[in-house]
């Protein structure tokens, strides 16, 4: 079976023969190989594995999903009387205690809770809350409110921080566009709209592919720079020199075998996925997003972290119909890509944490919907989660500005998740230290 | 006047450098969108002199004041009329009460607009009269920075459009002071909301950062004394207005100098930083010449601008007619934009494409530059950004696609689609119907010639004409079209 072999593996079993025979060795597998022999090995960074490393999915519900919609505080009368059209009563929601249940459609999210593989932490926000959709986003994404405009993520930041060389394998994104909070400062991941777009379309590939090969003479001119933490884990140095031609030309080269090497990969990872994968997956994009997530950690891509988007939570207007259709989209698709991880034995191996730029306003407006809101829960799932509701639920009475105060910064799930699953210093990532919550099992 | 740096000086052609089509397809590419082969030819028997005369001979005026028809046509976008031109003639003789209705009223279609803004603009540095006004349109858009992002007004985003077009070679005092009232501008970098009671420092920040010093050259009290000159600097929704109530009127002291200033004052205060001259000249530099100019050559080109009262043209006239110009650290070594792939893509292979409606929505944004939505207010960052695996593809199959390729898969816009608007038709195929005459090697010689402009390796070359094959064909001489974009040669300018 090869499919647990990644790129990456294929280069590395052959080890620095590669490097020193290969012609048209990609820029980050010659790094990564680099790396690998040098004993200067910095504790602090993390090769990437296909196999075994820990894979973080971020799931972003786009347009502010509605906090009090998705967990909902059936016991309080002021959510009823503040949802009078658009409430759901306590003998529909999923009840997890006396006073909070699940909207009646995330059953799935039920089902995972009652076998101890998800965790609510309820009212997260942050101060001075943005009620603008892209402001709050970047917020969120660049977990940096003092800027105005980041120009990096937090995931981002991480792979920065702890993952050596350029291999772009380290993040995928699903989507059209790299998300903020995938950008780091150094590092640039994958980001494809289905696997199938990540590929060359012209007919005569076999040409294109002699056309973009990487030259051996300029591969043999990289190799001689010697591996050392200054020139490993720093951002590239600028140039000083002018870049030619020539330079402009070897890196565009390099990129294109990196570009080959990888398509090759995953479409391969995502060929025919439908009938490989273990889970019962929708029809929906926000399914097949997942689905196309799964097939990649199954196929053993060396990737740590995914991003999947889903979007349409801006309900301003007749709430119910659309609000329940996302849950139970959201909710069917995350279950089928737990069921499909655990028929493949790749579970343990995961933890999935969702989040929303902002939550909405506690009372419903005139046209059965609800407007920007502030503070809303989030969802952490995966084997090695700690079960059960982290923070308090926020007041319902004691509002600012008519919105729910949050108790918990986002930045704490951040680093929570960022010290005690991935395995790194936060506060390098973060800019500050944040409180640890128990979002992860001891 | 100070003496021009030697690498300043107008290159004359000689024997070691003679002038020759690579050199004025490089000079077409630079200070345009590329040229056809007509063009090019053009610039040849012209000589760099005149050729770069004739490209800087365009009137300081916008669009809409060289010809009346020459703006966005919103006729497809539901309730706005026929161009901006009949939307203003709505407004006129309209309450205030009335005009916030319209304004309102507009909102609704706003993202399409945008769209149609858009392609307005695309089509004129594709086909329109001035390929260096335009292309300095582009190079101040991604300078002074505004998004459409927040639902920004379509008709303040193509007024700015046209403020970047009206000084994009003139006077760059006059120009900041333009800029500083422009609408669209005061909205994104909240100066609407900058007011004596509670001053906002982000427009006053980002002139001194982005527009005109660079960071290093001013404190934060700097920023402070200037955000409160420029209070009560504001917009009525359609025009700048100076709300004489929300300006602090108090003693400010900026860099040194204490008085009672206004935004106007602050600007020229500015002008007397040496820094302000290098950071533009330097832009100017790495926009058209090469990244990381060589510092003698910009404090040399700074000096010149300073003497010259901050003209751009004389400056723009210096550079593309220099020796470091038609260097080898110039040509070819520029990572074409997004924007400069594709119109310069469709200019070269002579194809209409307004049958590509998907590139807006779908490609241009997954390529990473879409007009009106730069990723934030420093603009695209450029050269080797552009470039990652997953952009590449995306070049490569745009290219490809223009040249009668494989039709661009239909891209979800996203969130994109808020501020720009959802492309209503999905792309077409792109009719490219390449004459078929000559031997392979003349074919791949002749289009080598029209889309790198350079010599290739000669490695390169034989895998093109091995993949044309024994027969000319229209098929085979359209698959080698299809190739030669697809060559990383094909990515630089």
């Amino acid at each position: 079976m090869d499919k647990h072999v990644s790129t990456r593996r294929i280069f590395l079993q052959r080890g620095l023969t590669v490097l020193a025979a290969a012609p048209t060795i990609p820029a980050f597998l010659d790094q990564t190989v680099m790396a690998l022999a040098n004993p200067l090995d910095s504790h602090s960074t993390q090769q990437a594995s296909g196999t075994d490393g820990k894979i973080l999915v971020v799931v972003q519900l786009a347009g502010g999903n509605d906090g009090l919609s998705t967990v909902v505080p059936y016991a309080d009368d002021a959510y009823h009387r503040a949802r009078p059209a658009i409430g759901h009563d306590a003998k529909t929601v999923l009840k997890i205690n006396d006073y909070i249940g699940l909207h009646p459609n995330l059953t799935a999210f039920k089902s995972l809770y009652d076998s101890g593989h998800l965790g609510i932490i309820q009212g997260v926000g942050y101060p001075n809350p943005n009620r603008s959709h892209f402001r709050s986003t970047d917020i969120w994404t660049s977990a940096q409110p003092e800027k105005a405009q980041a120009s990096s993520g937090w995931v981002g930041r991480y792979f920065d921080n702890t993952c050596t060389g350029s291999d772009p394998h380290v993040g995928v994104a699903i989507g059209g566009q790299l998300p903020l909070a995938m950008q780091g400062e150094r590092i640039r991941p994958l980001s494809f709209e289905r696997p199938e777009s990540y590929k060359y379309n012209g007919k005569d590939v076999a040409h294109y592919l002699e056309l973009n090969k990487a030259e051996s003479e300029q591969v043999a001119s990289a190799a001689p720079v010697k591996p050392s933490p200054s020139n490993l884990y720093k951002p590239a140095q600028k140039k000083v020199e002018p870049i030619t031609e020539t330079d402009q030309l070897d890196f565009l080269h390099r990129t294109a075998m990196d570009a080959q090497v990888s398509s090759d990969e995953i479409l391969r990872m995502t060929r025919g996925t439908g009938h490989q994968s273990g889970g019962a997956y929708g029809r929906d994009s926000f399914a097949n997003s997942l689905q196309t997530v799964a097939a990649m950690i199954r196929g053993g891509l060396p990737t740590r972290v995914y991003y999947v988007s889903m979007g349409g939570f801006d309900t301003h207007a007749g709430e119910r119909g659309r609000h329940d259709t996302l849950m139970k989209q959201m909710s069917d698709g995350i279950g089928a890509f737990w069921t499909d991880l655990k028929k493949n034995g790749c579970d343990d191996r995961v933890l999935m944490m969702t989040f929303s730029e902002f939550g909405r306003r506690v009372q419903q407006n005139a046209s059965g919907g609800t407007d920007h809101g502030a503070a809303a829960p989030m969802f952490v799932i995966g084997n090695s989660i700690k079960q059960g509701v982290i923070g308090k639920h926020p007041s319902l009475t004691d509002l600012d500005q008519g919105d729910l105060k949050y108790n918990v910064d986002f930045r704490s799930v951040y680093a929570s998740i960022l010290q005690n699953w991935l395995e790194t210093p936060s506060k390098p990532i973060l800019g500050q230290q944040f409180p640890i919550l128990p979002v992860v099992k001891a | 006047m100070a003496k021009l740096h030697p690498m300043l000086q107008p290159y004359t052609p000689s024997d070691d450098s003679p002038w020759n089509w690579e050199k004025a397809a490089h000079l077409l590419n630079r200070a345009g969108f590329g040229g056809t082969a007509e063009e090019i030819q053009r610039v040849l028997d012209d000589g760099p002199d005149k050729s770069v005369d004739r490209l800087l001979d365009f009137p300081d005026a916008p669009a809409d004041e060289e010809s009346e028809s020459d703006t966005p046509d919103l006729s497809d976008v539901e309730g706005y009329g026929k161009s901006f031109r009949d939307v203003a003639k709505k407004f006129a003789g309209k309450t205030e009460e009335e005009k916030k209705e319209l304004r309102k009223e507009l909102q609704r279609k706003n993202a399409e607009a945008i769209q149609a803004t858009v392609g307005w603009w695309m089509r004129r540095m594709a086909t329109g009269p001035y390929p260096l006004q335009e292309k300095l349109t582009l190079l101040w858009h991604g300078h002074f920075t505004t998004s459409a992002r927040d639902e920004r007004s379509a008709r303040l985003m193509w007024r700015q459009n046209e403020v970047l077009r009206r000084n994009a070679a003139g006077n760059f005092l006059q120009y900041v002071r333009q800029i500083s009232r422009d609408p669209a501008m005061l909205d994104y970098l909240n100066n609407q909301e900058n007011r004596k009671a509670h001053p906002n420092e982000n427009y006053a920040r980002e002139l001194m950062e982005l527009f005109t010093l660079g960071i290093g050259n001013y404190t934060e009290t700097d920023i402070k004394q200037s955000a409160r000159a420029f209070t009560g600097w504001a917009h009525d929704g359609d025009d700048f207005i100076y709300r004489k109530f929300d300006h602090d009127q108090g003693q400010k002291t900026f860099m040194g100098q204490t008085g009672n200033f206004d935004g106007d004052d602050i600007i020229a205060i500015i002008f007397q930083n040496p820094a302000m001259s290098r950071y533009i000249t330097g832009k100017l530099l790495i926009w058209f010449a090469y990244e990381n100019p060589e510092p003698d050559i910009n404090d040399n080109l700074a000096a010149a601008f300073k003497e010259g009262n901050w003209e751009l043209r004389p400056i723009l006239r210096t550079i593309l007619t220099s020796k470091a110009f038609y260097s080898d650290k110039a040509i070819g070594a520029q990572i074409k934009s997004p924007v400069q792939l594709v119109v310069g893509t469709t200019r070269m292979l002579g194809v209409d494409s307004t049958r590509a409606r998907g590139l807006v929505g779908g490609a241009l944004q997954q390529m990473g530059q879409v007009p009106f939505a730069p990723p934030n207010v420093k603009g695209w960052p450029g050269g080797r950004m552009w470039i990652s695996t997953s952009t590449l593809f995306v070049r490569y199959n745009t290219a490809v696609y223009l040249a009668g390729g494989a039709v661009l898969p239909q891209v979800d816009p996203g969130k994109l689609a808020k501020f720009i608007g959802r492309d209503k038709g999905r792309s077409q195929p792109v009719n490219f119907d390449p004459p078929t005459t000559g031997s392979p090697e003349s074919v791949v010689d002749h289009w080598v010639a029209l889309l790198i402009q350079r010599p290739i390796d000669d490695d390169k070359r034989k895998i093109l004409i091995d993949a044309i094959g024994d027969r000319v064909t229209e098929r085979s001489v359209k698959d080698v079209v299809q190739l030669i974009v697809s060559m990383p040669d094909y990515q630089l300018c």
